[in-house]
């Protein structure tokens, strides 16, 4: 390093200090700079890789307590007397649908933190239930700010919370689940179960709005349902989202409506429903946009080159020949004409 | 002083000018839907798609049409390749398109009330009319009701074993509608064999 880069007050206050011991202090501030980066990044890693495997037990134990009064067999055998029924039927879950959620294996009491203990539960221990934030803390951030342009936000901002979509009991992230048709299936289930029910739409809608009536206004779709059973609402009622899918609900002025964005080569699709398998594109038979193959044949998006080249030669092949035969059959024409004439 | 005969009854003539006008529509949309792509879109998508159905049942409604009305008329023996001899008439008919026309020849073949159609036209007629459209029109209207198409087959979507049979077998009614329309100017005159499509009547 030139001593001209020496920083004046390096210069000012240690008129005694020559570069070679300048040069060693900054070496070692480096090193102690990168150990301190690796440890937080190995603790952060530690953090990722959950919790360890005594940890887990001591929540499925304490979790069996919870479950021996709200499974739904508990509702025709309670456990103890003197149970509330009618507040148990509202709190009843199947212990292995819990299991198989993402939050399966946290302990119930991670996020039903205090009253939850002891039994009858505290009357506000409601109150103190975890919000997903407590956690998502990181996601959150990105996903309130989606949230807020959303179509949801605008009718319903203050009533309207990560649960009323995301059942934290129930629910799987697309990555985990990774069967498409196990993802369309989970995902369309929040959205119909409210714009598909008078009953649920009335519970969160603004009043006197009225529930469209879902066939009706996707009547331009062709294969409504179909549609449905293969693909994601959000695929065309959120914006492309680089990491993950947008949290921005769109109304129906503004969700896609333009076919070929699925519909062709460079399908949409790839970065939306199979945007976990992409990867595992295996160019089954030759096929472009094979991992969507498996299980859908979408028209303009799943195409063999090597066929669609071969038909279009054919067709060129056929055009040129009965062209050129024309030709030749012109030109024998007038050189007939010209003989005769001769 | 040429000859002519009415070839053609009316029904034919309306049900060739509609499955032409059908057939191109479904080619043009069909080639819009398969080659979709937003930089050089042929017929926009969901129009492509509107049009392509709509044409489609009316094309395997008139292919209904086409059976009945071939059977009441007795019209359906024009298309059968009748064996004594076909070999060779295909042969010298293969033979006048390659060679003889260029010489000025006459046509082997003489269109006559009995037989309208020369052997090879026979012959292509019959696989194309009664194999490869009804293969189209089949496999289209699977197409149309996804539903009952297999769910699977060979590890992939069960619409996919359709959608290529509905593919081959639309692009040989292109490349068979490219040569015929060709095939079309080879009458005594450029245009007699379209004249005689329109009004019926054929002049040798």
């Amino acid at each position: 390093m030139p001593a001209d880069d020496i920083p004046p007050e390096c210069q000012k206050h240690g008129t005694r200090m020559t570069v070679r011991v300048f040069l060693t202090r900054v070496r070692v501030i480096q090193a102690v700079m990168i150990f301190m980066v690796m440890l937080v990044g190995s603790l952060a890693h530690a953090q990722n890789s959950g919790p360890s495997p005594e940890a887990l037990e001591k929540a499925r134990i304490a979790n069996i307590k919870c479950f021996s009064c709200h499974e739904p067999a508990a509702l025709e055998h309670p456990p103890q007397v003197g149970l509330d029924m009618k507040k148990l039927r509202a709190a009843v879950l199947d212990s292995d649908i819990f299991k198989k959620s993402d939050h399966g294996r946290l302990a119930c009491t991670k996020c039903h933190t205090e009253g939850y203990t002891e039994h009858p539960h505290a009357a506000d221990a409601k109150e103190s239930t975890g919000t997903c934030s407590d956690c998502h803390s990181k996601k959150s951030v990105k996903i309130e700010a989606e949230f807020a342009k959303s179509v949801h936000a605008k009718h319903m901002a203050d009533t309207f919370t990560c649960t009323n979509c995301h059942n934290p009991h129930l629910m799987r992230v697309a990555e985990k689940l990774s069967d498409p048709a196990k993802i369309v299936e989970q995902d369309n289930r929040v959205c119909l179960g409210c714009h598909d029910s008078d009953e649920t739409f009335a519970k969160y809608a603004p009043e006197k709005k009225a529930r469209p009536l879902i066939d009706d206004i996707h009547s331009w779709l062709p294969n409504t349902r179909l549609h449905w059973k293969s693909v994601r609402c959000v695929e065309c009622h959120t914006p492309v989202s680089k990491d993950m899918l947008s949290h921005e609900i769109l109304d129906k002025k503004k969700a896609e409506k333009k076919c070929i964005s699925c519909h062709t080569v460079d399908s949409a699709l790839n970065v939306r429903l199979y945007r976990h398998l992409v990867k595992d594109e295996q160019q089954k038979y030759g096929f472009l946009n094979s991992v969507i193959l498996g299980k859908s044949y979408v028209i303009g998006a799943t195409r063999n080159p090597l066929l669609d080249t071969l038909l279009i030669a054919l067709a060129a092949i056929t055009l040129v020949g009965v062209l050129l035969h024309g030709l030749i059959r012109f030109i024998a024409a007038r050189l007939r004409r010209r003989n005769r004439h001769d | 002083m040429t000859e002519r005969i009415y070839l053609l009854p009316l029904w034919l003539r309306l049900w060739h000018w509609t499955n032409a006008v059908l057939i191109i529509t479904l080619g043009i949309t069909g080639v819009s839907l398969h080659f979709a792509n937003p930089a050089s879109a042929l017929v926009e998508f969901s129009l492509a798609v509107r049009i392509h159905d709509i044409a489609g049942v009316a094309l395997a409604c008139l292919y209904g049409f086409f059976v009945i009305a071939n059977a009441i008329s007795g019209n359906w023996w024009q298309y059968v390749p009748k064996p004594p001899g076909i070999l060779a008439r295909c042969w010298a008919q293969t033979r006048f398109y390659c060679w003889g026309v260029f010489k000025g020849e006459r046509e082997p073949f003489r269109i006559t009330l009995e037989t309208n159609f020369n052997a090879l036209q026979a012959v292509t007629y019959w696989l194309v009319m009664y194999m490869v459209l009804p293969l189209t029109i089949v496999t289209g209207l699977i197409f149309l009701y996804p539903q009952f198409a297999p769910v699977e087959m060979f590890g992939v979507d069960g619409l996919l074993p359709v959608a290529l049979l509905h593919y081959l077998s639309a692009a040989v009614i292109v490349l068979f509608a490219i040569a015929h329309i060709y095939l079309g100017t080879m009458g005594t005159k450029l245009t007699s064999l379209f004249k005689t499509m329109i009004t019926g009547w054929h002049e040798h």
